[in-house]
């Protein structure tokens, strides 16, 4: 039996670089306002789904459960981070239709702004990096992204404006959203009196850093129709990897900059969604660095290999550009939640109550996540019946 | 930092501290690869030993670093990270830092050679610098 099913909740904390509460409280905040936003009680839900690494050692499923009485007959963890993120409707799609369960909740956050180390004691895990790189000051994200960026300057001749480009539009569209976390305008002479971090990153193509929850609730299709809010139709949410660890992926690619995952991700998803990419009015992307998100559009499909700069700069990836990337601002200037911000940006927009940064006539939406080596397509649409 | 090796790790350290550059070879492929690990990443055979390589790398990309992203590392800021190709080990890129070579250089393919002053660090580190000086 194939049974769609649609998101129908969403809930979050207002991002921010430190919060007044604990990781624990945001969690159980974000969670009620999805139930609420669904028009859901607690008791509806029962399976819960997150990502399998980060929250079960900072808000775990059976405390969220406890904390609303849910009783779960599902259970699953997904992938991690932001791969997670893309993915959970992919798993909460075989639990609906495999009749495990009926309504199933995700959440996801970070309290990355607060927490000692940060994002860059999250690689602390990797045991090689911590032999081999950090001994040598390899020990944090933009310096891994700029040897990515440095190489792609010398394979297809990109300059700084390109990347400067990405920062300005990311920010742009984060003017139009009151819950953006850096909503000071960004210009050229701004990117560049930016400090240089690792050249070629400076901190304007770095993403924020922040605390905070998002969460969504899922059920069948059917009934969707029936709750508070216009649902939003799950096309696909596809998962795919390569064997790579988080130790070598950064460096021992034979070609380092590439988005792994993505294109199978891509192809797979599309497939069963049954569309192709000009069908898709706007796009949600892992843009942890500014480089990142060129390399996913070229590894999405949007443009050949070294041609993203071209993309942003003449298609235009604003809210009113050809290809409407990151409505929100994205990880660069909305929130760094490592995508679920991107996931309730992009039902927003299917709702069409994206405000400011509505995307007009928006039917189809992609949210792609990124979780190095993993990657997670999710096609999203308007409910057409 | 690194006080907790991995077993498949410590003999890097071991023979980088002798002054020499010795990186996991696979008897079965005859590959090099990197990072060790206990199964060969290229035939999956478990055989794996180590091998020395000359020294002599090219410049496959860098970043200068100017921010102090963890403060357990105490080098002077700011400082090049490299990562570089061996000639005699195609396919394995190894992190390092580059020292003597002007920033003016920098560029991708620049022939290095392994330097050794600081193997003798704990843990012990292989530095790079231009194969070139600036006087030839
Ligand atoms: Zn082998």
């Amino acid at each position: 039996m194939s049974t769609d099913i649609a998101i129908v909740g969403i809930g979050q904390t207002r991002p921010v670089r430190r919060a007044d509460r604990p990781l624990r409280t945001l969690a159980v905040e974000a969670v009620q306002a999805a139930l609420d936003d669904a028009g859901l009680d607690a008791s509806d839900i029962d399976g819960i789904i997150t990502d399998g690494v980060i929250m079960p050692h900072t808000v775990p499923r059976e405390f969220i459960a406890a904390q609303f009485g849910i009783e779960r007959g599902f259970d699953g963890g997904t992938s991690f981070g932001g791969a997670g993120n893309a993915c959970a409707p992919e798993l909460a799609q075989l639990a609906i239709r495999g009749g495990r369960a009926r309504t199933v909740l995700y959440y996801f956050g970070v309290d990355w702004g607060s927490r000692a180390g940060g994002p860059y004691g999250f690689h602390d895990m990797y045991p090689a990096k911590m032999a081999f790189e950090k001994p040598y000051g390899f020990n944090a994200q933009p310096t891994y992204f700029a040897l990515w960026a440095r190489r792609y300057m010398h394979e297809y001749g990109m300059t700084p404006d390109d990347l400067a480009a990405v920062a300005i539009a990311h920010r742009d569209n984060a003017l139009l959203n009151p819950l953006a976390q850096n909503r000071k305008p960004l210009t050229r002479e701004g990117y560049y009196d930016s400090r240089l971090v690792a050249e070629p990153m400076r901190v304007a193509d770095c993403c924020l850093i922040s605390d905070g929850v998002g969460a969504f609730i899922m059920t069948s299709l059917e009934r969707a129709r029936d709750l508070r809010q216009p649902p939003v139709k799950v096309l696909a949410s596809r998962f795919a990897s390569e064997p790579f660890t988080g130790d070598d992926i950064f460096t021992q690619q034979r070609e380092i900059v590439r988005v792994t995952g993505a294109h199978r991700a891509m192809e797979a998803a599309l497939a069963e969604a049954g569309i192709t990419r000009g069908d898709i009015d706007f796009a949600e992307l892992y843009d942890c660095f500014t480089i990142s998100l060129l390399v996913q559009l070229e590894d999405l499909g949007f443009c050949a290999r070294g041609e993203a700069p071209a993309l942003v700069r003449e298609r235009g990836i604003g809210v009113h550009g050809g290809l409407p990337v990151n409505t929100h601002g994205g990880l660069l200037a909305h929130s760094y939640l490592l995508g679920v911000e991107h996931v309730l940006e992009a039902v927003r927009q299917l709702r069409g109550q994206a405000g400011a940064a509505q995307v007009a006539s928006a039917e189809i939406g992609l949210v792609g996540g990124w979780s190095i080596p993993d990657y997670g397509v999710l096609l999203l649409g308007r409910d057409r019946r | 930092m690194s006080d907790a090796l991995a077993p498949e790790f410590t003999a890097f350290n071991r023979w980088l501290a002798a002054g020499e550059l010795r990186l996991p070879w696979c008897d079965a492929c005859r590959r090099h690869h990197w990072y060790p690990m206990p199964r060969c990443p290229h035939c999956r055979a478990s055989d794996i030993g180590w091998r020395a390589v000359a020294g002599r790398a090219r410049l496959y990309s860098w970043t200068e670093v100017s921010h102090r992203f963890d403060p357990r590392y105490q080098g002077p800021l700011p400082y090049i990270v490299a990562l570089v190709e061996f000639d005699d080990a195609p396919g394995v890129r190894l992190v390092t830092n580059l020292v003597d070579t002007p920033r003016e250089w920098l560029a991708v393919h620049l022939p290095l050679v392994a330097d050794f002053r600081a193997a003798g660090e704990t843990p012990p580190r292989v530095l790079f610098r231009a194969a070139l000086t600036r006087s030839e």
